[in-house]
């Protein structure tokens, strides 16, 4: 267990840069997650981390030690991969013995605690299968009972959930977050699924072409997203170009709004970032509504719990609502968006 | 400091696997080049292209090697297309027989091909006594008519092979998609099937081609008196012993510029043609019903047991009372098998020792250089990938007498001990056993081996912890099939060994051209037992398909 401390690191491949000048402290204990779309260098992080990538410059320290320049193999993590990365002609028990084996314990502890982390992922009935007899949710738990036998001092996962089915992912999700919590073991968890990463965090570090866009805990990030591309990307979002008028007050499509404008600047292209499920739609001739702005119905999609509507504003802007049950408008027809005015305006 | 660590283990194996490379295959090939553009007075000179190209008989013998090519080819595609289609599309009984025994063509060693069908049709052959005897006449089996015939009854196999995995991994909805727009089955196949298989048989059409080019046993032993270049550049390299080796060295350069050549229109043009079938779910074969089905199928179980034909006939010939060329058939005697095993045994102690060694050495190389450039990726190991595919262009013969020119004198003096021949055999069949290897790590992810890393074990010795098991079963059929080829192998070994280190293949290509048909046949049951025991047990106890990869 300890703390990961990132320093100045940049990486390049081939002439493209992946990685600039990064700065990240992980506290110890904490599960931190990196989060962005395929290409934004949070791969190549983990990598840097686990001593499969070296930096071309910066450190990395894990507590004090500083390991930049120490081999994989001798870091002590525990590391989780897309595809399991099983063994595949070793059984279930030998492949999460692996790892004590090579630490060179004493036969019996490995059998002890080889039987110890099985029992924790469930697994202890299957641990003379090979790993091709197991289906892809308990082959994940092999990968992780695997990492987790070694005491590593860091866990780290590469999008670990993404070969799972709908299903299976919430269910691992759950066993994920609650062997972490027990273990308290710093862990390092990579996603491009921004739900997955709200669930499990306590940290997340929204990830943008190499660099870190924006970090906090994940209800501050959703709340209070900085950048229209951390708004768009930490749960869907409409942005809306807005024109600032002065303090709590914008104009969008001719319509005067009270909105938070603390981060907006005058002068500058300020966009208004409104949640689908904060907005509200109300009948239009609904009397003295407040903070509303005038729209039709474009689209309706029912889902059961609840109801995704697409309404247009005049000049042809569209805006997805997400309302809880059966909404009966119809298409066509002409309707009441409820702005909270605690809607955020950001200029980035 | 750290720039050296990041060098161990790969980048110090990739340069020790390349110096190999370059010792072995490139500096042999350059020595050569250099050789057939001096004189005998040291002195850079074209007179060896000149005369090549310039005399009737090295024209003829390209112009015949080229048409000999050829003529194979198209009827090895005349045999192996067809063979393919009825075994993808039709059942019948003896099928799974039938599909897999023309594999065996290609492990029989050609110099036993050779010389069974001498013993069958040759001038004293039992055929051709039989026809003689019915007062038929008889045409010579020496020339063209029995180079075609034997090389096209194995060449064919190559063929067959690629063409059976085209088709088993066509999609047949695309079929049924042209039926339902209105095509003709005829049309379907014309214009659907054929363009996505007509690549794939291209591709093996070339390698026949190049096979047949460099072919030596069949070409020295059935050829008769047409000239040819394997042929004729064997034996410049014998009555030029000891003189200037220029001209050997011309015809030898110009037998590897075709081959490169073929490769090369192979690798550019032909393969990127090959066409991906996103879901190949290959149409079920249907049961043959009407007759012409039946004529096929027959025609199919001929052509299989025809090609086998050989290996009998040496089985058979190693029994039967011989005296000198003339073989008393029907007349059993354990004779010949007597004396080769207490009089003449050491071909064979020869043979399993270098083989054995050759397998050893190959397989480990193979398996180095592909995981090299699999998966340890820089500037060395590209420059590997190259190096390893160059023995390809070298047919036997040249790869000899490259070898000889290079080690005969000092500091390296290799011509004429055990460890040339071994050298030889490591050389022919590395391309081949770095192929198998890297196909299958290519399946092995990365993750695989940092897994193990991740875990606390180093990077070596998570290859051997973790890779190495992942390979057994294939680096076992590698093995078997490197075992197959080095001892079976006449062209290259011909030319380097001397007194003293003739192998099984090397004792049967010399007995045969000296009329002693009977040795020859017991030497050749020795040989096919060696190759054919292990492939068999590893098929039956190991479950390797020794062919899935060719």
């Amino acid at each position: 267990m300890s703390t990961i401390t990132i320093e100045n690191l940049s990486k390049h491949f081939e002439q493209h840069p992946v990685l600039q000048d990064l700065n990240l402290t992980i506290p110890d204990g904490s599960f931190f997650t990196l989060l962005g779309p395929s290409g934004c260098g949070k791969t190549t992080l983990l990598r840097c981390i686990a001593g499969f990538n070296e930096p071309d410059c910066g450190r990395i320290l894990f507590d004090q030690d500083d390991i930049t320049h120490v081999p994989a193999h001798q870091r002590n993590i525990g590391m989780v991969f897309q595809d399991y990365a099983l063994f595949p002609d070793k059984s279930v028990h030998d492949n999460v013995a692996y790892g004590l084996r090579a630490r060179k314990v004493a036969p019996d502890e490995v059998r002890v605690r080889t039987a110890e982390a099985l029992a924790l992922v469930d697994l202890t009935s299957f641990a003379s299968r090979l790993p091709a007899q197991l289906s892809g949710g308990q082959r994940q738990r092999v990968a992780l009972a695997r990492a987790l036998v070694i005491k590593p001092r860091v866990l780290l996962m590469d999008e670990p959930l993404s070969n799972l089915d709908a299903k299976l992912r919430l269910s691992m999700r759950d066993m994920i977050r609650d062997l972490q919590r027990q273990a308290r073991i710093t862990t390092v968890f990579v996603t491009h699924d921004q739900e997955e990463a709200l669930a499990l965090s306590d940290q997340v570090a929204v990830m943008q072409s190499g660099g870190i866009a924006q970090m906090g805990a994940p209800d501050s990030l959703y709340a209070l997203p900085e950048t229209a591309y951390v708004a768009d990307f930490v749960g869907s979002a409409n942005l809306l170009e807005v024109e600032f008028m002065g303090p709590g007050q914008v104009t969008l499509a001719g319509q005067t709004l009270q909105v938070d404008t603390a981060a907006a600047r005058s002068g500058e292209r300020n966009q208004l970032v409104l949640r689908a499920e904060t907005l509200e739609l109300l009948p239009e001739d609904e009397p003295g509504p407040s903070n509303c702005l005038r729209v039709t119905l474009a689209g309706r999609q029912y889902l059961g719990a609840r109801t995704l509507l697409r309404v247009a504003l005049a000049g042809g802007l569209t805006l997805q609502v997400d309302a809880p049950g059966l909404q009966r408008y119809q298409t066509g027809q002409a309707l009441c968006l409820r702005v909270p005015p605690s809607s955020r305006v950001i200029c980035r | 400091m750290r720039r050296w660590r990041s060098l161990w283990p790969w980048g110090v194996l990739s340069a020790l696997s390349l110096a190999l490379l370059v010792l072995f295959v490139a500096y042999p090939m350059s020595v050569l080049t250099l050789n057939s553009l001096h004189d005998a007075q040291g002195r850079l000179s074209l007179a060896g292209f000149a005369t090549v190209f310039g005399e009737s008989q090295y024209l003829q013998a390209i112009g015949n090697t080229l048409l000999l090519g050829v003529t194979v080819t198209l009827s090895a595609m005349a045999v192996g297309v067809p063979l393919a289609y009825v075994i993808a599309r039709f059942d019948f009984p003896l099928k799974s027989l039938v599909a897999i025994l023309p594999v065996v063509t290609i492990i029989i060693p050609e110099v036993i091909v050779g010389q069974s069908w001498l013993m069958m049709l040759g001038n004293n052959g039992l055929i051709s006594n039989f026809l003689r005897e019915l007062g038929l006449p008889v045409p010579s089996f020496y020339g063209w008519s029995g180079m075609i015939f034997s090389m096209t009854l194995i060449y064919y196999t190559y063929i067959y092979l690629g063409t059976l995995a085209a088709l088993r991994g066509f999609d047949g909805q695309l079929e049924e998609a042209s039926l339902s727009l209105g095509a003709s089955p005829l049309a379907t196949r014309l214009r659907v099937l054929l363009p996505t298989v007509a690549p794939a048989i291209l591709v093996n059409a070339l390698v026949v081609f190049t096979l047949v080019v460099g072919n030596f046993a069949l070409s020295s032993m059935l050829g008769g008196q047409i000239p040819l270049l394997s042929v004729m550049t064997y034996s410049l390299f014998v009555s030029e012993m000891g003189s200037s080796p220029m001209l050997q060295s011309s015809l030898s350069v110009v037998l590897v510029l075709i081959v490169a050549l073929v490769l090369f229109v192979q690798k550019r043009v032909v393969e990127r043609r090959m066409v991906q079938m996103v879901q190949g779910r290959a149409p079920a074969p249907r049961q043959v019903q009407n007759w012409q089905g039946k004529l096929l199928a027959l025609a199919a179980v001929l052509l299989v047991t025809l090609s086998l034909v050989p290996l009998v006939a040496v089985v058979v010939g190693a029994f039967t009372r011989a005296r000198g060329p003339v073989m008393h058939w029907g007349e059993w005697s354990t004779q010949s098998m007597e004396r080769a095993f207490s009089l003449a045994p050491e071909p064979i102690f020869n043979s399993m020792l270098f083989a054995g060694v050759a397998t050893l050495l190959g397989t480990s190389l193979a398996l180095l250089v592909s995981y090299l450039v699999v998966k340890k990726k820089s500037g060395l190991s590209a420059l590997l990938d190259y190096a390893v595919v160059l023995p390809l262009t070298i047919s036997g013969t040249v790869l000899g007498i490259a070898l000889v020119q290079s080690f005969n004198t000092a500091p390296l003096i290799l011509t004429g001990t055990s460890a040339i021949m071994i050298i030889v055999y490591v050389v022919r069949r590395m391309p081949f056993g770095v192929r198998n290897a890297s196909s299958v790590l290519y399946n092995l992810p990365n993750s695989v081996e940092e897994a193990s890393i991740s875990l606390g074990v180093s990077p070596l010795m998570s290859f051997f912890k973790v890779v190495l098991p992942v390979m057994k079963t294939s680096m076992l059929s590698a093995a078997i099939l490197m075992w197959a080829t080095s001892i079976s192998e006449l062209s290259a070994s011909v030319v380097v060994y001397s007194g003293g280190l003739e192998t099984l293949p090397i004792s049967i290509f010399r007995l045969v051209d000296t009329g002693r048909l009977g040795l020859a046949s017991a030497y050749g049951t020795v040989l096919v037992t060696l190759i054919l025991v292990p492939v068999a047990l590893a098929a039956r106890f190991l479950k390797v398909n020794l062919f899935s990869g060719k």
